[in-house]
């Protein structure tokens, strides 16, 4: 099947493909990835081990930290949602080989229109008051993904380039709303006031989790409905694979990039709604440091599909709950960064395409 | 005056020695955003080393060491294993913060971060350039000779070595740099290890030189800052020296700024460096000056 | 003068296809050979071999007396063997001195710059160049680069260059003045290899010339003692197949009209194909076809011209317009354009139609229908795998023709665009293909089938067109077709 022919005459050898984001095809993917995640779980022993602890000891007290109360699991469910929803945006959006690392601006301003929404919304409407802001919050984040396109497809600047520093403004424009009209005198520190209490997001009783997992696992089947039920997300998957295709295909660049980047903000803005309006009840300045990367993780260990963000994110987030416990109760220092930047490295030897 | 200046200085000099190191790597065609790992991880070796070997000399080494130690990382990932660039590199920054942060905790083995106070680094008043008028004084700190000669030493690599001119042909056109006798993958590696090694430097200096201890997260996003001023300075050295002056400048202004009460905010400020680079990437547009091949993952296994 | 260079029995195999079978060749000093040959005759091979790029299954290298085996393209340029490639291995965001300084011992570890560019300059004056040393290659055009890459070889004291297609690039006072060069260069003592399929060229300026065919010398002589119908009938071969059994002649209307068709590199080109009929395209590969073929399926935009499809005005039309208007078109990349390698079968049936019915309905794509679709045309056109759900990236290449011709043909479309549909195929596969284009045929689609392989146009075509230099050079029907006039054709000029 693979005997050495001569690359076919029309072949784009000399044509400089862009080099999308592509992951390795194949049934080994699944086997790959879980190879990469035992060898981040030995360095992880390591790691305990040099603090002088017993690595099972820590990782019990993990498992405990994590699953060990139904409180527990809402921590955990909680620290998920955020990485869900922006999680699954990014997998579109790396699907479609457009490498969009944007979700740390995304992700703040959405917050902060979910905010604005919440605080300037008339006290008559109260019912609606959670929804207009989780829409306030989409609306923002979708609008920063928009500019980063606008500048990327119009002035033909790297996406990865565009969306990287605009989270820098992004996080900027925060801190100076938060200065500014939608800060609280008087506090301590840069926070918002408290948001009205009609607007939180509905908490399980005794659960501690509140409603925003739900809108994310929701959010995240609907997504893949669209990638694998939909012409669009076909077109996804084409260009993911070759953009040549995708032009032979009759699919245009452009317009699929619109459609995912602004698919991607929106998602990442409701994660930062759903974080400000569901844990916080308040504009807190930074309450978004990290999520966007940890998104990019998430996304890379679900294999850019959707439905296995789920896993990845839940993953992540009951392990970012367990270190907590696990630093309470046996001293261990918070090792979870490290943990999720070394597994993202394995996996990402383990799935890059190559050529 | 003199002050303002020499605030300027102190601001840009960590930037500086970040971009000297990126303007490597991205030049021989390897995207440089692990630039902020890179410098925290040398901050953090060059302070721990010299609290435990008791000399500043050692700490100096050892920045340079774990700087590359994250290149090293960065460079299997993305260069021997053709992973993304960029998702690699900020992968890796995630990572040092982590670590940093945790094993800086684990060296007192109490779960609690080690306090480590050491004087700044002593200035080396220099007889001959002391004396110069106004940049004498200002480049007294020893790590600051160094950036200043690193950028001149730099750009003369870059122009008139072979090894620069090998450099700078694998970020255009691989290809073409292997049809005439150079292995890109070893160029590759080597020039993100040499990037890790001089942004560690930079990070000492923030540390060692400047501050004299380590804190969680230091480096505060200037990894990136060098990242956007290298840009600006379309990645020429001696450009960036400039580029990370003015950035320094504007900091210090800013600062300057907040005692007078002037109501220009400060945060408008910040996003001052970000704007300028993307707003020279849109001017630039087609004809950017990017190494032609950044980016690119190595087609075939030399 | 003694051989220069020998190579003897040479022979290289790729799988089942044996691309140099046991060639003699051999070049003097102060000596410009010939070396001529269609796409697939084994030259490019044959040099790969002598460079280093590829190892040689059987046979022996001799240059200046030692034997090279086993050797990479530093140890050909170490040993004085230059070879300048069609695709210029130059960087162009730097000057002439710099691409010439890369890589090169002489230049030293600190650049001597200088000294350098006054090497180039007497060079490019001795030689009759004209390149400036400071100039950025990015700022020459493609004759420069061409230049460039011959003064480097110079400068590292080249014995024999080897030139793999050197005027496909250029433009006629361009190729004269290459040709001057290289006269000055053998004066100079320097062995050359010339690779070429255009025939004037060879006959100006070699002394010697050598034919491959199917991987073989079919012929070599001292250039004047042969014509070059000679050459032509030597490069394409006397053994054409019979003639095919008659067939009837379209008689229906025209269905696709392109006229004055004008794009970067090919055009104008005008020509009819009627309901029924096959237009064949022949011709060394590079001449344009590609670039025809794409612009004829919508990838690519002419800057003037028309295509008329059944009357309908399809020049703007979108890649989607032209698949609903009835354009089909099969890409000559298989592997990475016409399908897209780590998608199923079924999706690649749906490739180009995704949007319509049966596969999709409304908003939503139909995967039942999708499955149900795939099996038929699974069956109908035998394509050999598990299922509908294998990916079709790990199917043999005629399987995955088989994807391709399925997907355009079952559309019944009116007008088919094929280009090189056969390449690589086992004769198995190419059969089934070449029926599968006549059934279309016979359905009454007008059907313009590109291949470089001249004797599957003459095979399958009603009419043939040669392709040069982005033209028609000329075009004939099947029974008055003469193998001499379109191997003229082929080499760049009417007879």
């Amino acid at each position: 099947m693979s005997e050495a022919v001569p690359p076919s005459p029309g072949s784009p050898a000399s044509v400089r493909l862009t080099a999308p984001f592509r992951l390795r095809d194949g049934e080994a993917m699944a086997a790959r990835i879980v190879v990469a995640a035992g060898l981040s779980l030995l360095s992880a022993a390591l790691l305990v081990a040099l603090s002088g602890h017993s690595p099972l000891a820590a990782f019990g007290a993990m498992a405990l930290g994590s699953v060990g109360s139904p409180h527990q699991i809402g921590v955990g469910l909680n620290r998920a949602t955020p990485y869900l929803l922006a999680g699954s945006g990014v997998a579109i959006c790396f699907r479609a080989g457009v490498i969009n690392i944007g979700a740390e601006g995304q992700i703040a301003l959405g917050g902060t229109g979910a905010a604005a929404v919440a605080l300037a919304w008339p006290s008559g409407a109260s019912a609606l008051s959670a929804l207009a802001a989780l829409i306030g919050a989409a609306a923002f984040g979708a609008l920063w993904a928009g500019l980063a396109t606008a500048i990327h497809l119009g002035r033909w600047v790297h996406e990865v380039l565009a969306t990287l520093l605009l989270n820098f403004v992004a996080l900027l424009l925060v801190q100076q709303a938060l200065a500014g009209p939608l800060g609280q005198f008087g506090a301590g520190f840069l926070q918002s006031p408290q948001l009205p209490a009609e607007s939180w997001l509905w908490k399980a009783p005794e659960f501690n989790a509140h409603v925003g997992f739900l809108i994310a696992l929701a959010a995240a089947a609907a997504l893949s409905v669209v990638l694998w039920r939909t012409p669009f997300g076909f077109a996804v998957r084409v260009a993911g694979q070759s953009r040549p295709a995708a032009a032979y295909a009759g699919f245009s660049m452009p317009a699929m990039t619109w459609g995912v980047m602004l698919l991607a903000g929106a998602l990442a803005g409701l994660a930062g709604g759903v974080e400000v309006l569901g844990v916080h009840h308040r504009l807190i300045e930074g309450f978004s440091l990290g999520f966007g990367f940890k998104a990019v993780t998430v996304a890379l260990l679900g294999a850019l599909e959707p439905l296995a963000v789920v896993p990845a994110s839940l993953f992540v987030g009951l392990l970012e709950a367990g270190s907590l416990s696990m630093q309470r109760q046996i001293g261990v220092p918070s090792a979870v960064v490290v943990i999720e930047g070394v597994t993202m490295l394995f996996v990402l030897a383990a799935t890059a395409r190559r050529t | 005056m003199i002050d303002f200046l020499a605030a300027a200085v102190r601001i840009a000099t960590p930037l500086l020695l970040a971009a000297l190191g990126g303007i490597l790597s991205e030049r021989a065609g390897v995207f440089a955003v692990g630039l902020e790992g890179m410098m925290l991880m040398g901050a953090f070796t060059a302070v721990v080393g010299a609290w435990a070997s008791d000399s500043s000399f050692i700490g100096v080494v050892l920045a340079l060491v774990g700087g590359a130690a994250i290149g090293l990382v960065v460079g299997v990932v993305a260069v021997r294993y053709r992973a993304d660039n960029m998702v690699t590199g900020l992968t890796a920054n995630i990572m040092a913060i982590g670590l940093t942060s945790y094993l800086l905790r684990v060296l007192a083995g109490g779960g609690k971060p080690i306090a480590i106070h050491l004087s700044p680094l002593a200035p080396w008043p220099v007889p001959g350039l002391a004396d110069l008028p106004v940049v004498g004084p200002l480049l007294f700190p020893p790590l600051t000779y160094l950036a200043a000669l690193g950028c001149v030493a730099l750009d003369l690599f870059l122009r008139h070595t072979q090894a620069g001119l090998t450099l700078r042909a694998t970020g255009e056109n691989p290809e073409a740099a292997f049809a005439s006798g150079a292995a890109p993958l070893r160029v590759r590696m080597l020039a993100v290890i040499a990037c890790g090694a001089i942004a560690g430097l930079g990070g000492a200096v923030l540390s060692l030189q400047q501050i004299g201890t380590f804190t969680d997260g230091m480096t505060g996003g200037r990894g990136y800052l060098a990242l956007a001023s290298l840009i600006v300075a379309r990645w020429s050295p001696l450009a960036a020296a400039l580029a990370c002056l003015a950035f320094g400048a504007a900091e210090a202004f800013e600062l300057r700024l907040q005692t007078f009460g002037v109501p220009v905010s400060s945060y408008v400020v910040q996003m001052a460096p970000y704007l300028i680079a993307l707003a020279v990437l849109a001017g630039l547009g087609r004809s950017s000056k990017m190494p032609a091949s950044i980016g690119r993952p190595l087609p075939w296994d030399r | 003068m003694s051989a220069l260079l020998e190579m003897r029995g040479i022979v290289r195999c790729y799988g089942a296809v044996r691309a140099n079978d046991g060639v003699d060749l051999e070049v003097r000093s102060g000596e410009i050979l010939g070396l001529l040959g269609e796409n697939g005759s084994g030259k490019s091979t044959l040099m790969k071999v002598l460079f280093g790029m590829t190892p040689a299954d059987e046979g022996a290298i001799i240059f200046r007396g030692r034997a090279l085996a086993g050797h990479k393209p530093a140890d050909a340029m170490e040993a004085g063997i230059a070879m300048i490639h069609q695709h210029f291995m130059l960087i162009e965001a730097m000057t002439i001195v710099e691409n010439v300084m890369l890589g090169w011992r002489d230049a030293g570890r600190i650049l001597k710059r200088g000294e350098t560019a006054a090497r180039v300059s007497e060079a490019s004056r001795r030689l009759g160049l004209d390149l400036d040393p400071q100039a950025l290659v990015a700022d020459l055009p493609l004759g420069r680069r061409q230049r460039v890459e011959i003064l480097k070889a110079v400068l590292r004291d080249a014995e024999l260059m080897i030139l793999d297609e050197p005027t496909s690039n250029l433009a006629p006072t361009e190729v004269a003045d290459l040709l001057s060069i290289l006269r000055r260069l053998r004066a100079e003592g320097k062995g050359i290899i010339f690779i070429s399929h255009k025939l004037p060229e060879v006959l100006d300026v070699c002394d010697r010339v050598v034919v491959l065919r199917k991987g073989r010398v079919s012929g070599r002589a001292p250039i004047r003692d042969v014509s070059k119908a000679e050459l032509a009938e030597m490069m394409v071969g006397r053994d054409v197949t019979a003639p095919h059994e008659r067939r009837a002649l379209a008689s229906g209307a025209v269905r696709l009209d392109v006229a004055g068709l004008v794009g970067p590199r090919v055009g104008p080109v005008s020509f009819a194909v009627r309901g029924g009929e096959i237009l064949g395209v022949a011709g060394v590969d590079g001449n344009g076809q590609m670039e025809l073929a794409e612009s004829l399926a919508g990838l690519r935009r002419p800057s003037a011209g028309s295509i008329l499809l059944d009357g309908q005005d399809i020049l703007s039309a979108s890649v989607a317009a032209r698949v609903a208007a009835g354009m089909a078109y099969m890409p000559a990349d298989r592997s990475s354009t016409a399908l897209a390698p780590g998608l199923t079968i079924a999706d690649n049936l749906m490739l180009r139609d995704s949007r319509r019915p049966p596969y999709a309905r409304g908003v939503f794509l139909a995967p039942g229908s999708l499955q149900q679709r795939a099996r038929q045309l699974m069956r109908e056109y035998d394509i050999r795998a598990p299922g509908p759900q294998t990916r079709a990236a790990r199917l043999s290449g005629g399987n995955q023709q088989k994807i391709v011709v399925a997907r355009e043909l079952a559309r019944k479309p009116a007008a088919l665009i094929a280009h090189q549909p056969a390449w690589g195929l086992d004769p198995g596969a190419t059969r089934f293909v070449l029926e599968q284009v006549l059934a279309l045929r016979a359905a009454g689609a007008a059907i313009v089938y590109f291949s470089s392989e001249l004797e599957e146009v003459l095979d399958i075509s009603d009419r043939i067109a040669v392709m040069a230099n982005g033209g028609f050079a000329g075009v004939t029907t099947r029974a008055e077709a003469d193998i001499k006039m379109i191997g003229l054709w082929m080499s760049g000029r009417a007879a």
